[in-house]
């Protein structure tokens, strides 16, 4: 009896570990590069960093050989991996890989498309099914319709011509179109991408394809004037492709990888792609319309970071760790014991000497209705001060009205 | 202030005069009224304004099309080329140079005593503005929002009513006829028992970064413009863009309340209560020195079970307006005469004598004037402007506190959450205060 127990004991344990093991287990992907007319030896590490950053991905680059070398012998094992990215434009895979690839995902893996990858084989009439649209000169009218939005419609259009053109890079604004989808929701409906070049006049066969965000092409920019797809979804018997026509890299990675916007769009369509959900939570940096957003690391900055930045804040340079606080206090929704952390830390820094006089006074706009008793003290002092008198009064007056 | 009663009891008792003398035109010789035909300036409405930006002067623009009945005297603005060209605006309309002109509002109300005051300023001002120009008794023509906090709303009813004057509240989509037409059939049932409101209200601006610090332009004078609110060095944002900082408004959801939620609350009788409870959240600039809300998306319940949902316009089907949904149907009312309904004949229905008719006017501005003369109230009366404002102001503090807020909509407080109730007020930059009304 004891001992039916005790392994009854040692099961529940197992069982409560299981969903842990599940967790700690990453998704495996394999990003495939090497070819296209963009910069892939600072996309795909940027792409790589960006999924491993999660904690929920673990990506490896395979590179092909190079445009015109025998690339027969490119036969990655797709069995392997959840998930993969997509980042090459170039010449044709053995059909012994081709047909791996579609056994891959009629099976349920994951694929993303990323930019160049768009424009990729015109002629794999199943790879047209999966990536819904596509661009490139060697695309027409036999690959499928032009697909745009017009005045909140979408628009089939069968008219004969050439696929794919863009214009200049710019900073455009993206519009969500579907905000229930997992990847999209939550999103702002509007938000401004850091510059990028904005892919023009897709078409293809967007069979079993939602567009879940557009973005005007500005003729002021060399744009079509089409509200052109960004973000789109394509099912694939099993399997589910994400389709990102963003993040066109410059320098490194550039604005348009450094976009918040196309980082957490493309790690949550990504997610998506593997398990149907989306786990991530809105990235507190998210861009709203109003202004574009730049990341130096693709990190979403953390608390602490925020913190430590704040004590030579200077807004003309940037508003971010102050609006970052704002958000990370927003979204402790009343939580009393984490609003008490953040102000334990605004009031470190409020107390610094070396905090710029900018920093402090908009700390004390914070505390002045999210403080508690713990912030007047250190208020008290700063109101001698003729430099943060004003607003220290203001956090004051509010404090102790109750 | 004897002079000022004697003449305020003048203009009433000529209103009776005024109206004989409409009636009979044919028998009253037109030599009796001034010249060509208007009124004798005794007997016109002697208004002044604070406030001549772009809305300030629009206003005066529609006060200046009533010739006849109103008599422009004085102006009052901070920014000495708003002010000439508001004092020019004048001096046109009276053929003459007389018009006074001020820099600052306290001067204004000391020395004006006038029948009327037009009113546009940030919203910042509207506070101490309108209670101190309500203590003059000056009857008020007032822009929306009426506050920039519920507790500077509270004051601004307070001293309106204390002080038994006119107001008019600048939410001029009432004198609108499908506004009205759209609000009526709501009221008396067209669409059945209402049990859901949805506003939209414009998007958010694009930002413009943090331009940097320079100098203060001479006409303006920028520590009265900032007044109450907190100092801070000039960056060129100042008139009209104010509206894009939350030290001066709550952005266009504050700057838009005073027309579709205050449409909203007079379809579904709702103008002199508040919800019960408001949670939402809002989408905030990272980069730049604007920080109102681009996108907001708030939900207000309400003790008879109505929910309003208040969105910007990109997040709902139907955008800008009021949609109110209830048992039979729904009616969507924007601005373009728009007036549209589930079934087309809900439109064509008549409102019977003895149902509810919603007071009509065809004029915002002539029905303040007309207000005057006959103490009635106007159709934007200032008790009605702080309901709609409040809805706003409330999902500004869900928004901000990310919080639920349950609000007491008789006490006019925040319910347990002491918190939230320090943003119902904002602390006024010595020495500013509200004065007592």
């Amino acid at each position: 009896m004891k001992k039916q127990y005790f392994i009854l004991l040692i099961l529940a344990g197992l069982l409560t570990l299981l969903p842990a093991c599940r967790n700690n287990r990453k998704f495996r992907t394999l990003i495939i590069t090497g070819q296209g007319d963009h910069d892939w030896q600072a996309s795909s590490p940027a792409l790589k960093e960006i999924l491993n950053q999660t904690g929920m991905f673990s990506a490896r680059i395979i590179v092909t050989p190079e445009k015109g070398e025998d690339i027969s012998d490119f036969n990655p094992d797709f069995t392997r991996y959840r998930l993969v990215v997509l980042d090459y434009n170039g010449d044709s895979w053995s059909e012994e890989t081709k047909t791996a690839f579609i056994e891959y995902v009629r099976n349920g893996g994951g694929v993303v498309v990323y930019g160049e990858a768009g424009n990729a084989f015109p002629g794999w009439k199943e790879y047209n099914y999966m990536i819904g649209l596509g661009g490139g000169e060697a695309r027409d009218e036999n690959n499928g319709p032009y697909v745009y939005f017009r005045r909140n419609e979408m628009v089939i259009d069968t008219s004969a011509g050439t696929a794919g053109s863009h214009g200049e890079r710019y900073e455009f604004e993206i519009r969500t179109r579907i905000t229930d989808h997992p990847i999209t929701s939550g999103l702002p409906v509007r938000w401004l991408h850091g510059s990028d070049i904005l892919s023009n006049r897709l078409r293809g066969p967007a069979i079993k394809m939602d567009i879940l965000a557009t973005a005007f092409a500005n003729p002021k920019y060399g744009g079509s004037g089409r509200d052109e797809p960004v973000l789109m979804t394509i099912s694939y018997e099993k399997g589910r492709i994400f389709h990102t026509t963003l993040g066109y890299p410059y320098e490194d990675s550039g604005p348009a990888m450094q976009c918040p916007g196309f980082i957490s769009t493309f790690r949550r369509g990504a997610e998506w792609a593997v398990t149907g959900n989306v786990t991530q939570p809105v990235p507190r940096d998210f861009p709203s319309a109003a202004a574009v957003v730049i990341r130096d690391d693709f990190r979403e900055i953390s608390i602490s970071e925020a913190m430590e930045n704040l004590a030579d804040y200077n807004m003309s340079k940037s508003t971010k760790y102050f609006t970052t606080l704002q958000s990370y206090i927003r979204q402790a929704g009343g939580d009393e014991k984490t609003l008490l952390k953040y102000e334990k830390m605004m009031v470190k820094v409020l107390v610094n000497d070396e905090t710029t006089v900018e920093a402090k006074k908009l700390l004390l706009r914070e505390l002045s209705w999210m403080g508690s008793d713990y912030c007047i003290s250190a208020i008290e002092d700063l109101a001698e001060n003729n430099e943060l008198k004003d607003e220290a009064e203001f956090a004051l007056e509010r404090l102790k009205a109750e | 202030m004897t002079k000022k009663s004697t003449r305020r009891a003048f203009v009433k008792r000529s209103a009776t005069a005024v109206a004989g003398a409409v009636v009979l035109p044919q028998i009253i010789p037109s030599s009796v009224f001034g010249m060509g035909g208007k009124l004798p300036p005794s007997d016109r409405i002697v208004i002044g304004a604070i406030g001549t930006g772009s809305q300030g002067s629009s206003n005066m623009r529609d006060f200046l099309r009533l010739k006849d009945q109103v008599q422009f005297v004085a102006v009052c603005d901070v920014d000495s080329l708003h002010l000439e060209r508001a004092a020019d605006m004048v001096n046109k309309a009276n053929s003459n140079s007389d018009c006074r002109t001020y820099n600052d509002y306290r001067e204004f109300l000391e020395k004006e005593k006038l029948d009327a005051v037009s009113i546009a300023l940030p919203d910042h001002w509207h506070g101490i503005i309108y209670s101190e120009a309500a203590n003059t008794k000056m009857h008020i023509y007032g822009e929306k929002p009426i506050c920039r906090t519920i507790e500077d709303g509270k004051i601004i009813v307070k001293a309106v009513k204390n002080n038994d004057i006119i107001w008019q509240t600048g939410s001029w989509q009432r004198s609108q006829p499908n506004f009205h037409r759209g609000a009526e059939l709501v009221i008396n049932g067209r669409i059945g028992k209402i049990n859901y409101i949805e506003v939209g209200l414009p998007d958010g601006n694009k930002g413009i970064g943090t331009p940097p610090i320079q100098d203060v332009p001479p006409e303006l004078e920028w520590d009265m413009w900032l007044g109450p609110a907190l100092k801070v060095p000039y960056r060129g944002v100042s008139h009209w863009d104010w509206r894009w900082i939350l030290d001066y408004s709550g952005g266009q959801l504050t700057d838009w309340a005073g027309h579709h939620i205050d449409i909203a609350n007079w379809g579904a009788g709702l103008e002199h209560t508040g919800p019960v409870e408001i949670s939402g959240e809002g989408v905030y600039p990272v980069e730049g020195i604007y920080d109102v809300p681009v996108e907001y998306d708030f939900r207000c319940k309400y003790a008879n079970d109505i929910e309003m949902r208040v969105a910007n316009a990109s997040r709902l089907i139907n955008g800008m307006g009021t949609t109110w949904y209830g048992e039979l149907g729904w009616i969507h009312t924007n601005r373009g005469n728009r007036l549209i309904a589930s079934d087309s004949e809900i439109l064509q229905e008549v409102i019977g004598e003895n149902e509810i008719h919603l007071y009509k006017s065809e004029n915002h501005w002539q029905n303040f004037i007309d207000c005057i003369r006959s103490g009635n109230q106007t159709i934007a009366p200032v008790d009605v402007a702080y309901r709609a404002i409040s809805v706003a102001l409330l999902g500004e503090i869900a928004m901000t506190t990310g919080e639920t807020i349950k609000w007491d909509p008789e006490k006019e407080e925040i319910i347990g959450n002491p918190r939230a109730a320090r943003l119902l007020s904002r602390p006024y930059r010595k020495p500013w205060t509200l004065p007592n009304v």
